[in-house]
């Protein structure tokens, strides 16, 4: 009996401290992040996160949104989208947040969006690459802050559209993100230059532990070019096995983020030369004042360089600060009303969050990887800027995208 | 405890339950509201496993793909047929029992983990179908915005449903282990040799079993369908398999109700440790490791089992 | 778009040996999960944590001595360090449960991989490590006009010599010989007057050292991320109970199955490169319920 009135009686008490717990205080302005802030993909997070809290650092500072104080609550979803599910209802039922962030995985993204629509919380999107959220399934509440996978296609087929390369092969990470940027890429390659053809695609599981057998088979059959569809953990690997074969000096190989700085560093010295790449964000590029000035502020507070994650938070940051100060209230709705088309000033200079599908228009870089002197790590060399109008897809194919 | 609900104090702890369970959404926030539907939830998907796991003694390692069938067969459902959402919520359940008679059929020769590989193998390639097929399943994105019927869409509705659902569940699981069957089931788990020897028919007691452990996994995985609104492929990834089977252990492989208290402390100890820090994962060890030690048993086999099955006293007969 | 089209004698030769490389990976650490799952009836599920520690150890050892002498210590020191831990584990820990039942054990290492995993976390961040193989071993020497990279023939040679020193050390030696002993019949060696906790507590050390080596191993040709231990578990798995538990040989054997099977695949049929393993496993434990060959249970 003991034993068991001792249980009840714990589990009773644990659960009124956890409702106890959430008792009103003096209430701040909150804003929620949920990210996996473990394992491979916060590599790119942690950068997100900084930012932002340095961003809400200063706002507090100025006063804080409509005179209160700005608090972030981050909760690290594991990259499992029942805990990020869980831990973003929680944000958003016993926190209360006025504002939803995250995240890097696109199930997660789209399950969230979902929840921020029923509950009429904004929802900003800040490393999905998934073309839905602020596509097919957009909606009031949700705002994508990153490239997506249509944008990434469409700026990559420019570049590359300039090359003269006819005989292509399709490699990538088995899961949506390479499909979608695969199929984003062609589709759009195809437009503009009727004559590519593809000779065939092969596709790895994402965490794939040998890139080799995968290369040696692309070589064999010869391609002028190849379109590397793969992202995140994926990428240091493969460009490692890439140094390892010569790939990059027998094909010409493009992927996605290859000259950005996360993808890049770690590789150090030894990184494949030659591989185009396309990125949001470079530190060194472009060589203004606005970026100069942010790199250091960053690098000043957390004494790393920032990446591409860096330059999302930071906008989401002053996109939220920006709205609520236009609105001139805390409340949802004229926040959505006065953040849809404004233009908020950036390290890459001023972005524009379209009205239409709540997407940030980002200028797109495309260059190759190149060694310098300065730095210990390659860079992107003979950077061309694709500038957004350019790169994101019209809004009358969101529109169709949306059955509209 | 499978004894104790027989006697007063089992029963007054279950009545104290049932009444707190009852009043639960006037009482205290949604959060917790949803977070109850999502312990019930798991709690019987672990329940279900136990079914065959702590009553067959068959290592179903990979019982996580019957759960991500069920939420998939109902989402599917919902999403490609047009018919009223109700049809969904029954289909899954049904796609899962027949999941699970297919792959029973191929594991159960085996014994132990050669099963155990077996059907994680098999229950892999159910994942990489849903996790490819991507103009079907959603593939990796999985399926959102899932148009629940109304009458069970909200917080509280979604879990008085999964209230009644998990009840009427546990009931029915309940009386099948209480059955000449289920004795037969534990029969089997104890000495299959022994079993075998007076007549009983090994692999159509186990089949049976896990038709009817992989169809309430499925009602589990139609149940979260109803509280997320959401399915995905992770539903029915290893990882998630041996976390159920965790919670098997954690609460008592042998007691009934076993399985719903770890699901408990596990939904409840990642919620209420994931706010404080991101290393909750270490936590979970330390405690899982101080469990292993003190309560062999599990919580519940702690408290309450006098009677422990032969299978958790002999070492493991070769 | 048929992908077929381009296979020659010399892509597939290319392949078969790219495969065999893999293999070698494969084999160390699933020889080390076999030979604790033959002799201490343990399903270690933290092998895959510890081959990741070993990974991040080589960095870090690599890193801080320089050069490529601190790339060839650096194999040494890791995968010391991961059976130094082990054993810390087994003496303090894992050595009371072995009575239990496999369940209880199997959950006990769960938890160790959950710590392990957060363990790794607060050590080295979750930043990307890279670590490169020495300038001995880099890049790559032409086979009939297909790139074959040079760190891949070194783990090629490697396979045989460590599947031969494993030979030596379970025929050859006292220990050896004990280990093959109490797998077989526990009770009986401890009556002739030896003490099997040592004898168990060397072979978990023994089986964590390969763990610990294969990661070491596979540091150079991939990034040093938490989550590596997440795939490499369950295929090692997978080839210990196709090739029959507890058998070194049947760990060869499975090793072998897996890396050919996915190399050719991604040849012949890229597109569902995905599936290979797992079909594998089922058609084998269709026709052989016991593994390919003789299991020590």
């Amino acid at each position: 009996m003991k034993k068991c009135t001792l249980l009840v009686v714990g589990l009773v008490a644990a659960l009124a401290l956890l409702v106890g717990a959430t008792a009103a205080l003096a209430k701040p302005f909150k804003i929620g992040m949920v990210d996996c802030y473990s394992g491979p993909p916060s590599t790119y997070t942690n950068d997100v996160r900084d930012a932002l809290l340095l961003a809400v650092k200063k706002i507090n500072a100025a006063g804080g949104i409509n005179g209160r104080k700005v608090e972030v609550l981050t909760r690290d979803s594991k990259f499992k989208v029942d805990l990020g599910l869980a831990a973003a209802k929680e944000l958003i039922m016993r926190e209360e947040v006025d504002i939803l962030v995250g995240t890097i995985n696109s199930a997660l993204a789209l399950a969230i969006s979902d929840l921020a629509a029923r509950e009429k919380i904004p929802f900003f999107v800040t490393f999905s690459k998934s073309a839905k959220i602020s596509g097919a399934k957009g909606h009031r509440y949700v705002f994508q802050i990153s490239e997506n996978t249509a944008m990434i296609g469409k700026a990559a087929a420019e570049g590359l559209a300039k090359l003269p390369y006819k005989k292509y092969w399709i490699a990538g990470d088995d899961y949506e993100y390479g499909h979608a940027v695969a199929q984003g890429i062609w589709d759009y390659l195809k437009k503009i230059k009727p004559d590519v053809k593809l000779l065939g695609q092969s596709w790895w599981k994402v965490g794939e532990p040998d890139f080799t057998p995968y290369i040696t088979a692309i070589l064999a059959a010869k391609p002028d070019a190849v379109i590397v569809a793969t992202g995140g953990r994926d990428c240091v690997p493969f460009l490692k096995a890439a140094q390892a074969t010569g790939f990059n000096k027998k094909v010409p190989f493009f992927m996605h983020t290859a000259t950005e700085l996360a993808t890049i560093r770690p590789l150090g010295a030894n990184a494949p030369e030659g591989v185009i790449g396309t990125s949001n964000y470079h530190f060194y590029y472009p060589n203004t004042k606005a970026n100069k000035a942010f790199v250091a502020e960053f690098q000043k507070a957390y004494g790393r360089l920032p990446t591409v994650g860096a330059l999302y938070g930071y906008i989401t940051a002053q996109l939220i600060a920006g709205g609520y100060k236009k609105a001139g209230k805390v409340d949802t709705e004229a926040f959505i009303n006065a953040v849809e088309g404004m233009v908020v000033p950036s390290p890459v200079g001023p972005v524009k969050l379209r009205a239409y599908d709540h997407q940030a228009l980002l200028p797109m870089y495309l260059g190759v990887t190149k060694k310098v002197p300065m730095y210990k790590f390659f860079i992107g060399g003979d950077l061309v800027t694709i500038a957004p109008e350019n790169a994101a897809p019209p809004v009358e194919a969101i529109k169709k995208a949306r059955g509209k | 405890m499978l004894e104790n609900i027989k006697n007063h104090r089992g029963l007054w702890v279950v009545a104290g339950l049932a009444l707190l369970l009852a009043f639960w959404p006037s009482l205290v926030p949604r959060f917790y509201v949803y977070l109850v539907s999502l312990m019930l939830v798991t709690g019987l998907l672990a329940t279900s496993l136990n079914l065959v796991l702590g009553f067959g003694g068959l290592y179903q390692f990979h019982h996580a793909v019957f759960y991500g069938v069920g939420a998939y067969g109902a989402a599917l459902m919902i999403k490609w047929s047009g018919l009223s959402p109700w049809w969904g919520l029954l289909v899954g359940p049904l796609a899962a029992a027949l999941l699970s008679l297919v792959i029973g059929i191929i594991c159960v020769r085996l014994s132990q983990l050669y099963y155990g590989m077996l059907q994680i193998s098999l229950g892999s390639l159910v994942w990489a179908i849903v996790f490819r097929w991507y103009s079907f399943t959603g593939g990796d994105d999985g399926i959102h915005g899932i148009a629940v019927p109304g009458a069970i869409a909200s917080v509280s509705g979604a879990y008085w449903f999964t209230l009644a659902v998990t009840a009427a569940c546990l009931l029915v699981m309940y009386l099948v282990i209480n059955s000449p069957f289920g004795r037969v089931l534990m029969a089997t788990r104890d000495n299959s040799e022994r079993a075998e020897m007076i007549g009983v028919h090994l692999i159509g007691h186990q089949l049976i079993a896990l038709v009817i452990a992989g169809f309430f996994g499925g009602v589990a995985g139609v149940l979260f369908v109803v509280v997320e609104g959401s399915v995905f492929p992770d539903m029915m990834f290893w990882t998630l398999s041996l976390e159920i089977l965790v919670m098997c252990l954690l609460g008592g492989w042998f007691t009934f109700m076993g399985p719903m208290l770890g699901a408990a402390m596990m939904v409840g100890l990642r919620t209420v440790v994931g706010i404080y820090t991101e290393y909750w994962t270490l936590v979970l060890g330390v405690i899982l490791m101080l469990l292993i030690f003190f309560l062999p048993q599990g919580v519940l086999g702690f408290i309450g089992a006098k009677r422990t099955p032969a299978m958790a006293h002999s070492r493991r007969e070769d | 778009m048929d992908a077929t089209s381009h296979i020659t004698l010399a892509s597939l030769a290319q392949q078969v040996l790219v495969g065999l490389s893999r293999t070698t990976i494969l084999f160390i650490v699933s020889s080390g999960l076999s030979l604790i799952l033959g002799v201490l009836r343990i399903p270690n599920l933290s092998h895959g944590s510890l081959y990741m520690i070993g990974a991040f150890v080589t960095y870090s050892a690599a890193v801080f001595i320089g050069g490529s002498t601190g790339f060839w210590l650096a194999l040494i020191i890791a995968p010391a360090v991961v059976a130094l831990l082990s054993l810390a584990v087994e003496r303090g820990l894992l050595r009371f449960l072995y009575d239990r039942e496999h369940l209880m054990l199997l959950l006990f290492t769960f938890a160790l991989t959950l710590v392990f995993g957060d363990l790794v976390k607060l050590i080295w961040g979750s930043d990307y490590r890279s670590l490169t193989a020495p300038p001995l071993l880099q890049g790559s020497f032409d086979l009939a006009g297909l790139p074959f990279p040079r760190y891949n023939l070194f783990l090629l040679l490697l396979g045989p010599l460590v599947a031969l020193g494993l030979w030596l050390l379970t025929n050859k030696t006292k220990i050896g010989k004990l280990a093959k002993a109490a797998a077989v019949d526990r009770e009986m060696v401890a009556a002739m007057g030896i003490n099997v906790s040592w004898v168990f507590a060397a072979v978990f050390c023994i089986g964590c050292f390969l763990a610990g080596l294969g990661g070491a191993l596979v540091a150079p040709t991939q990034n040093i991320t938490q989550g590596m231990d997440h795939t490499i578990i369950m295929e090692a798995f997978l080839i210990v109970i196709i090739g029959g538990l507890g058998n070194m040989w049947g760990a060869l054997l499975g090793a072998l199955i897996f890396g050919l099977t996915d190399a050719i695949g991604i040849l012949v049929w890229p597109q569902f490169a995905i599936v290979f393993p797992y079909v594998a496993v089922v058609v084998v434990l269709v026709f052989r319920p016991k593994g390919l060959l003789q299991s020590t249970w």
